[in-house]
């Protein structure tokens, strides 16, 4: 399973409306409650928030990466947001963020897990696809950017 | 032994798609009397550029290595139960580093004849980024390469023999 094949319309939010870190948890978790991927949004946000709790998954350059193993998933889940104006995620360099990919796996599939989570590392080396995916008009536009040929 | 294929080796990652890529390998190992390998990369590669992008911290590190090293032991047994439902001894081999590299060497030090994996992104891109390992496996191999698709039609012939 590919990074690209996880990215769907119907799991890209944009532009989102939190305005802080555990509100823009909460709306990308409902973003995956709408797409009719987990059922049980507070076992996957106990699950993040936990994981967050060891540390801020705010990267630095606008980019965060909540991830969680959870019981709650049959297989590998991806939700990806995007904040025009930045989101404080307590990011290493004190910057707000504003592309976020929440990646959710469940604890029997670590290889699969690891390898999305190193794909999207690729990414943020990128400064260029950075830039064109936070400057997306819609979810359409950024499905276009994964699946450019 | 004659014939084009005589050592094959099918990589497993833990996906579905891998373990299909396993039947269709004992598939054509029956078929074939070929030699099967299976094998499981540990990608303490991704886990280092985890750390190094400062996605993951060390004690996660230290505990995504003990699961990846449980899901080897895991899936490997699996495929070789599988193997041996049919008849078919299954060598398992088990390594770490970059995947794609130590596929690559295995397949060197074995002098394998085909690599078979599962099937692959259904999404072309031409962005690098966005192969994964089994793309740059088949890039990479210097043998054939074969990749399993159409899940179902390999279930029943598993099952027919």
């Amino acid at each position: 399973m590919a990074l690209v094949d996880l990215i769907e319309k119907n799991v890209i939010k944009i532009p989102m409306t939190a305005e802080s870190k555990t509100a823009a948890i909460d709306e990308m978790i409902e973003v995956l409650v709408n797409a009719n991927k987990i059922s049980h949004p507070g076992a996957v946000r106990q699950a993040i928030l936990k994981r967050e709790d060891l540390g801020s998954t705010g990267l630095e350059n606008g980019i965060a990466v909540p991830h969680a193993k959870c019981d709650e998933v049959d297989k590998l889940i991806l939700a990806l947001g995007i904040s025009p104006r930045g989101i404080d995620f307590e990011a290493m360099d004190g910057n707000p963020s504003h592309l976020f990919f929440m990646i959710l796996a469940p604890p029997d599939q670590s290889g699969p897990h690891i390898e999305a989570l190193a794909e999207i590392a690729k990414i943020t080396r990128s400064k260029s696809f950075y830039k064109l995916l936070i400057t997306a008009a819609n979810a359409e536009e950024v499905v276009e950017l994964f699946h450019e040929e | 032994m004659k014939g084009p294929i005589r050592k094959i080796l099918v990589y497993i990652d833990g996906t579905e798609q891998s373990i299909t890529a396993a039947q269709y390998a004992i598939l054509l190992s029956h078929a074939t009397g070929a030699e099967l390998t299976a094998l499981y990369v540990v990608n303490t590669r991704a886990l280092n550029d985890l750390v190094n992008a400062r996605i993951f911290l060390e004690i996660e590190q230290e505990e995504y290595q003990r699961d990846l090293e449980s899901d080897a032991e895991r899936y490997l047994k699996h495929v070789k139960s599988l193997g041996l439902e049919k008849g078919i001894s299954i060598e398992t081999d088990k390594r770490s580093g970059t995947v794609h590299q130590e596929i690559k060497n295995a397949i060197s030090e074995k002098e394998i004849d085909l690599l078979i994996i599962g099937e692959l992104s259904r999404i072309r891109s031409r962005k690098d980024e966005f192969y994964n390992e089994s793309d740059r496996a088949m890039r990479n191999a210097h043998c054939s390469v074969l990749i399993v698709k159409d899940e179902e039609r390999v279930i029943d012939l598993f099952e027919e023999i």
